[in-house]
Order: C-alpha cells, then sequence, then structure tokens
C-alpha cells in the first residue's frame, strides 16, 4: 500500500509538473473556466431575484447547495480524472489500458495515476466561492456539529461523485464507447443536488433517491444544516445517511470495477 | 532443459455479435444479441525453452496476437492451461509480469507527454529496479540504441523508429527472463528495422533473454529466428526450425525467358510454365528436379533465346503460398 | 454546388448511423429539459408570467434549448482542430469546393441529421409532459425556421473561427473550452434571457451567441413581436455576415501560415 501510494504520487508529481510548464497560460485558463462555470450561478442568481425563493430556500441557502456539489465535484473531477469515462474510454480502445496491466502495480491506483486534471481547480475555486457566497447570505445557525458536518458532506460527495465515474468508466469495457447517457448521473446529478430537491417531480426525486442516491448527501444533510422544514417529511436520520451511503457506493463501485476488469481479461477487446 | 513456456491445449473462443439494425434495434441489442462463436485460439500446444529467439507468425486475424494476448496475461483463455515462468499469467498478474517484458509495435508503453527520460524514472519505480543495475542497464541500452539525441524530448514527439528504440529500453531495464515482442518493426524504415534487429540478436545473445515474436516483416524471421511457429485459423500449422521449412516448400526457382519468335507451345520437361504473354514466358521449376543450367540448355536446343534470368523465389512468397494454398494443412 | 450539397448528404448519412450515441444523447439532453424545466416551475409558483413571460413558454424554452444542443452543436465542436493537428488539413485544403463551404456543408448535414433524429424527437417526447407554448401561424413557423437558419450560420461560423486558432498554437483545445464556455454562458442557454435584468438580457441579445439561441427560441413561443422581431433579424444577418467575411480573412492568413512553415 505504502509502495502505491509512493507511486501514485510519483505520477501524479509529474503531471502537474507538466501541466504548469506555462504557469501563466495556466492560471488564465484555471481562472476563466472559474468564471464561465460561475456563470451558471449568476444566472440562476439574477433569475432568482424576480422570484425571491425557489422552493422556500432562499438564495443564500441554495449557495450552499450549490457551491458544495460544485467544489465536491471539481475535487472529485480532479482527483478521478483518471476514471473520467471521456478519457477512459479511448483508453480501453486504443489498447492502452493493456499497457497498465502489464505493469506490476494495482492496476486502480494506475488508472488513478494515469491522469491528473489540474485545471479543475476552476471549477474547485468557483465552487469554493458560492459556498462562500451562501455562508454570507444565509442565516446558519452554527453548532459544532453543523460545521464538523460540511468536511465529512465534502468528503461523502468526493466519494459519491468518484464511485459514479468509476461506474461509467466500469461501463466501457463493454460499450467501447463512451456513452453520454452517464451525463444524466454525473453533471446531472451534481446539477439537481444544486437545487433544494423537494423542488423536482417525484419520478426524478425516486431516480436520485433510490438508483442513483444524490438526495442523502446534499438535500437531506443541508435540511439539517440550515434547519429547514422538510417538505418530503423524512425522518431525521436522513440527514445522516451521508457517510453510509457515499462508502457504500464506493465500495459497490470498486466491486463492480473489478468485475470489469474479469470480464475484459476474459472476452478481451 | 525445463520450458519457460508451456502451452497445452489452449483455446480462446470469441463471441462476434450482430448487432440488431435500426432505432428499435439498438434498444433490442441491450436485451437480446445474437452472436457467432469464433475460435480465435484452436487447441494449440507448444513448448518454449530458456535462450530460444522464436518467431511466431501468420496472416492477420490467424490468432497470433490473441495467443501473445494469453500469455502475458492479459487474456483468459477459455480452455488449456498456459504456464510461463511457473505462474499462470492471468491468476498471479501483479507478480508475474515483474519477470516479463512486451513491446507492442503499434503502441507505446511509455508516456506520452513525458520525456523519455522521465519515463524510463518511473519504470525504475514502478519495477523496483535497484539503481545500480537501473544505470548499468539504461547505460548499455542508449548506447546500443543511439537513445541519447532524444532523452529529453517527449514521447509524442518521436519518430517512429525513435519511439520503437525507447520502448525496446523501456521493455528491458527490469532484465525481464523472457519479452514478447509484437510487430517490433512495423512501420520502420530500412535503417531502422536493421538496428532493431541488431538489438534484439544482441538482447538474445548476450543476456540469454528469451524472445517471442510475432512480424509481418519476413526479413525478420530470416535473419532473427531459427525457429518458427506458423499459425493460421487459430491452429498452430507449423513448428520447427525456419530453414527446413524453406527447404521442404520454398527452393521453388523463376526462370523468365524472352524467346525471339513466337512459339505456340513452349512446353519443356521438369518445368511449369506459371506466366506467359506472347514471347515472354515464366517458368518455375524446382531445384531437386533440374539445375538451372540444365534447363536453359534444353530450352536453348529447342527455342531460340533473346534473354533471360534466373531468380530465387523470394522467402515472402514461399510464405505466403503457405497461408494460401495451405499446404501445411495435412 | 454539387460538390456542396454531396458534402452535406454524406456528412448527414454519417450522422444517422450513430445510433446508440445518439439514442444516449436523446435521452441525456432529455433529462436535462426536465431538470431546468422543474426549476423553473418551481421558481413561477402560482405566478402564471413573469418578465412578460409565461410559465408555459418557460417551459417550453427549457425543452427548445435541450432540443437545440445536438442541432447547434454548442458544447464542444473541435473536428476541424483534430484535422489540423493529424494533418488531413492539407488534404482539405486541395479539395476543388471553398474550404469554409466545405466545413459548412458537413456542419448542415450534421445538423439536419441531428435535427432528425435527436432534436425533434426529444421536443415530442418533451411536449406529452409538459404544457408546450407552440407557434400559432404558419408566418411564426416560417420565421422560426428563418432564424434556425441563420443561427445555425452563426454557431458555424463561430466554431469555425475558434478552431481555426489551431492553425497558429498547438494548445488550441484550451482556446475552445473557453470560446466555447463563453458560447452558452451568453446565449440563455442556462435561463431565459427574458428572467435577466434588461441590461443584461440586451447584452446577450446583441451578442452571436444570443442570436443564435435566445432569439429563435423567442420566436418560437411569440414573445417577441413587429420590431422586435425585425431588429432580432437584424442581429442575425450582421453576424452572419461578419462572421463568414472574419472567417474568411483569418482562413487565409492562416494558410499563408501553413504554407510558409508547412505546418
Amino acid at each position: 500500500m505504502r509502495r502505491n501510494l509512493s507511486l501514485l504520487f510519483r505520477l501524479l508529481r509529474i503531471q502537474i509538473r507538466s501541466q504548469l510548464q506555462y504557469p501563466a497560460s495556466f492560471v488564465m485558463e484555471v481562472l476563466s473556466q472559474a468564471m464561465i462555470l460561475g456563470f451558471f450561478f449568476v444566472a440562476f442568481a439574477v433569475t432568482l431575484s424576480q422570484f425571491g425563493d425557489i422552493g422556500g430556500w432562499t438564495l443564500g441557502e441554495v449557495a450552499l447547495l450549490w457551491g458544495l456539489a460544485e467544489f465536491s465535484f471539481g475535487m472529485m473531477d480532479m482527483i478521478f480524472s483518471g476514471f473520467d469515462y471521456d478519457a477512459f474510454g479511448p483508453l480501453v480502445i486504443k489498447g492502452t489500458f493493456d499497457q497498465l496491466l502489464l505493469r506490476p502495480v494495482n492496476i486502480t491506483m494506475q488508472v488513478l495515476g494515469s491522469r491528473f486534471v489540474l485545471r479543475r481547480l476552476g471549477k474547485i475555486i468557483e465552487g469554493l466561492i458560492i459556498f462562500i457566497i451562501g455562508l454570507s447570505l444565509a442565516n446558519v445557525d452554527w453548532t459544532l456539529g453543523r460545521i464538523l458536518y460540511i468536511p465529512v458532506l465534502i468528503f461523502c460527495q468526493v466519494l459519491f461523485f468518484g464511485s459514479l465515474f468509476i461506474f461509467g468508466a466500469t461501463t466501457t469495457f463493454w460499450t467501447k464507447e463512451r456513452l453520454e447517457i452517464l451525463n444524466v448521473f454525473t453533471y446531472g446529478g451534481s446539477e439537481i443536488m444544486s437545487y433544494p430537491m423537494h423542488i423536482f417531480p417525484r419520478a426524478i426525486r425516486l431516480l436520485f433517491s433510490f438508483v442513483v442516491p444524490a438526495i442523502f448527501l446534499s438535500y437531506f444533510p443541508m435540511v439539517y444544516i440550515l434547519d429547514k422544514p422538510n417538505p418530503l417529511n423524512m425522518p431525521v436520520f436522513t440527514s445522516f445517511l451521508a457517510p453510509f451511503i457515499a462508502i457504500s457506493m464506493f465500495w459497490l463501485s470498486l466491486k463492480f470495477w473489478r468485475f470489469g476488469i474479469k470480464n475484459y481479461q476474459s472476452t478481451g477487446s | 532443459m525445463e520450458a519457460i513456456i508451456k502451452a497445452d491445449r489452449l483455446s480462446k473462443d470469441y463471441k462476434i455479435y450482430k448487432d440488431h439494425k435500426g432505432y428499435l434495434g439498438a434498444l433490442r441489442n441491450l436485451f437480446d444479441r445474437r452472436f457467432t462463436l469464433v475460435h480465435a485460439v484452436n487447441d494449440v500446444s507448444f513448448r518454449i525453452y530458456p535462450g530460444e529467439l522464436i518467431g511466431y507468425i501468420g496472416p492477420n486475424g490467424a490468432g497470433k496476437s490473441t495467443t501473445i494476448k494469453m500469455l502475458t496475461g492479459l487474456l483468459v483463455p477459455t480452455s488449456g492451461e498456459v504456464q510461463v515462468n511457473e505462474f499462470i499469467p492471468w491468476k498471479d498478474r501483479k507478480d508475474y509480469v515483474k519477470h516479463i517484458g512486451a513491446v507492442f509495435g503499434q503502441r507505446t508503453t511509455l508516456w506520452w507527454d513525458l520525456p523519455v527520460r522521465d519515463s524510463l524514472e518511473l519504470l525504475k519505480h514502478i519495477y523496483e529496479i535497484p539503481s545500480d543495475r537501473f544505470k548499468q542497464n539504461l547505460d548499455s541500452f542508449r548506447a546500443i540504441l543511439e537513445l541519447d539525441a532524444f532523452m529529453d524530448t517527449p514521447v509524442r514527439s518521436l519518430s517512429l523508429g525513435q519511439r520503437m528504440r525507447a520502448d525496446l529500453c523501456a521493455a528491458l531495464l527490469h532484465d525481464p527472463k523472457l519479452i514478447f515482442l509484437d510487430e517490433p518493426t512495423i512501420g520502420l524504415d530500412v535503417v531502422a528495422k536493421q538496428r532493431v534487429r541488431e538489438f534484439i540478436q544482441f538482447i538474445n545473445a548476450k543476456r540469454g533473454t528469451t524472445i517471442l515474436l510475432t512480424t509481418h516483416d519476413t526479413a525478420d524471421i530470416a535473419k532473427l529466428c531459427k525457429r518458427i511457429m506458423i499459425i493460421d485459423h487459430g491452429k498452430i500449422l507449423y513448428d520447427g526450425e525456419f530453414d527446413e521449412l524453406i527447404k521442404y516448400y520454398g527452393g521453388s526457382r523463376v526462370l523468365s525467358v524472352e524467346f525471339a519468335e513466337f512459339y505456340q507451345d513452349p512446353t519443356i520437361d521438369q518445368a511449369k510454365i506459371i506466366q506467359r504473354d506472347g514471347v515472354n514466358v515464366i517458368y518455375s521449376f524446382k531445384r531437386e528436379d533440374i539445375s538451372a543450367s540444365k534447363l536453359i540448355h534444353q530450352l536453348s536446343e529447342k527455342y531460340r533465346i533473346r534473354d533471360l534470368e534466373v531468380q530465387d523465389q523470394a522467402i515472402e512468397d514461399v510464405i505466403r503460398d503457405i497461408y494460401e494454398n495451405q499446404l501445411l494443412y495435412n | 454546388m454539387n460538390a456542396f450539397f454531396a458534402t452535406i448528404h454524406t456528412s448527414f448519412r454519417r450522422q444517422l448511423t450513430y445510433r446508440a450515441a445518439n439514442l444516449s444523447g436523446l435521452f441525456t439532453n432529455l433529462m436535462f429539459g426536465f431538470f431546468r424545466a422543474a426549476v423553473l416551475i418551481a421558481l413561477y409558483k402560482e405566478q402564471t408570467s413573469v418578465n412578460g413571460l409565461s410559465i408555459n413558454g418557460a417551459v417550453t424554452y427549457a425543452g427548445l434549448t435541450q432540443s437545440l444542443i445536438g442541432v447547434m452543436s454548442f458544447f464542444h465542436w473541435y473536428d476541424l482542430m483534430h484535422t489540423v493537428y493529424d494533418g488531413r488539413v492539407g488534404a482539405d485544403l486541395l479539395r476543388p469546393i471553398n474550404y469554409f463551404s466545405y466545413w459548412l456543408g458537413i456542419d448542415i448535414g450534421r445538423a439536419l441529421g441531428a435535427l432528425i433524429i435527436r432534436g425533434l424527437p426529444l421536443f415530442l417526447v418533451f411536449s406529452v409532459f409538459y404544457d408546450i407554448t407552440l407557434p400559432e401561424s404558419l408566418i411564426q413557423w416560417n420565421l422560426f425556421a428563418l432564424s434556425i437558419l441563420f443561427a445555425l450560420l452563426i454557431s458555424f461560423s463561430w466554431r469555425f473561427l475558434v478552431n481555426l486558432a489551431s492553425f497558429w498554437t498547438p494548445n488550441a483545445l484550451g482556446i475552445g473550452r473557453f470560446a466555447f464556455g463563453l458560447s452558452w454562458t451568453l446565449s440563455g442557454f442556462y435561463f431565459p434571457l427574458a428572467l435577466f435584468p434588461d441590461w443584461l438580457a440586451n447584452f446577450c441579445r446583441l451578442t452571436p451567441f444570443g442570436a443564435s439561441l435566445y432569439f429563435p427560441i423567442q420566436v418560437f413561443i411569440g414573445n417577441v413581436q413587429g420590431a422586435e422581431i425585425m431588429q432580432g433579424f437584424f442581429i442575425q444577418v450582421f453576424w452572419v455576415v461578419t462572421l463568414i467575411i472574419l472567417g474568411h480573412i483569418v482562413l487565409a492568413q492562416g494558410v499563408k501560415k501553413l504554407v510558409i512553415q508547412g505546418g
């Protein structure tokens, strides 16, 4: 394990170094990314100002949800770049994945180390700014529990989104192409996690509760942190299922990943 | 001597799916898929011994790369057994691949965006190569493969020949007992090919590395391999000395003649007319049946000849003959 | 001219062969359409009209933007860039057809294909779930069709221009990411521009991006009248002409550079 980790860090260090080769253009790209991504929130904010609230939630309250999801997704997108199905699909098709199998190192570590997209910092910064806006606008009765739950949530969301990436990457063993449909759960998941989820129709809510349990990672926990009424009448403990859900999802995704590799080795490409 | 590769009744079947057509078909494909079974490798057995340099050849889709994938552990056989270096490749992947090297001519093992030097440095850590050993190997390969000119160039900007040299170096840094070379000369120019061949020879002779080489280039085989295995339609057609094969199936010679006048029937015993165009006639004959000088003598007694030329059949043609006419099928 | 139509035809046929990709893209856009519609409905609550935009109009807006993503190829289009980097550009420049027209032909074929197997079915399914605002007269339908045609010309010319960056720099992908980010930001893709403060909506409307998405949708849902329609078409025509001329100028410079430096 220690050897794997040190190797992973070595791989990452080298990639970071090569991406920072032109620091000025790198900074430009990160900032412009942050700006472009942030405009979605700005568009939402100016739209919301015509209405006042959405589903009983104020701009600051939504900003907390929004910032958290953007920040975590950005973190995940950077750490799990190797499992980004946009990049992993071609890896399988071109046979580069075979090359990884020929090296005497844990395969999951190698995929993690195969790609590290540092410019995702743009999304991370954007998420952070939106979250800070949320903190300054929303009236939160901060208790120790609520404060401590924030980093736990970030960790859980990173694991949650990461497991979606791993699921997505694994499917490309069979499909041999990247299917856009996966975006519904990854990018779409992060989008609907940015809103108080009781505003969505029942079918969408059920999909994101039981198939892809996103609701447990943003909406229910935030109901606790903001002490909001829960129109869905869920028991209080649902606010604290995030760690359980995230870890189970991640574990499942790794199982599926192993199964995918095994299948790949028995069917070939 | 104990064999380093033991393959016993090795088989690999593929399912080739036939897709339903149309929009609804695309949906149907999700649940109901029709397929045909293809025997890519069919009941193949062989032994390879330490220090051998074996050519593994066959036409496209014959089962070469499927075999290589099974030997390297990338693919699990449908049936049969394979043991390489005492390992079952696909079972003990991590431990097994420490002792082998592989170069696939079409793809690189190196990191696309990194300079060659960094790639090799990474491999040092991946294979846990002791520093002194790494340095020794690197120094020696650098000299033979002349890597110095592009050590600091990113892999993506290397020419095909340079990349292949860097890949060969990368595959051998950890002193593997056995290496698999899949089309190492594909797409290279004559000079680069020669350099790669010399290196392969050097590794085999000086280090005793066992080498399994697949190639389309029969010159590679002729120059490097004593023993060859020919595979087609998933079956091994021939496993033996290269020279023997040429003696049996090759050895055909060709005599092109331009006659001074047109003859209705310029046949001659012990030679076969394989092409005819007016006064130009091409005969094929076997060394064992008749010598070239005798044949020319007989011809010139019967007909008036303006010009002629004798050629050996190229090795390539021999191999093609074997594939096309399925000479080895019985 | 024949070569132009042949290019459209080939490209159209090719687009139709990507069945799995189109099907999954259709489903994806549809789901995002549902998400956006749900947000708009939650915002409107009991209100039926805000800033002159009815709730049905707003929901239709959400469905239409998603239907048009594939057609306008808003998010990314790096096809030309790839041909520059892998060298195919050389052969393309030698074709007996204007380089701009060649790519325009390919893009029109692609857009038609995307419209038929992705955009239209999506909108039909979407309209089963929601009360949709449709054009009320034949004239309005025709105006919409015309505005879509101009929109595609603007969208293509912009993408063409962005892709030309690859003639100068090996890292045009980064430029593309920025440029396309800008285009979907200012096009009114996220929320109907009608719900924005006037100054911001007016600014977006004047850009080529607003002209290539927001305006046709406004025509479709009947949220523009008389002089405003004329004004919208004027902005569209202005951008079509400007971007095509600009595209040709930049292309000429790029070709000059390619010829001198040999790529």
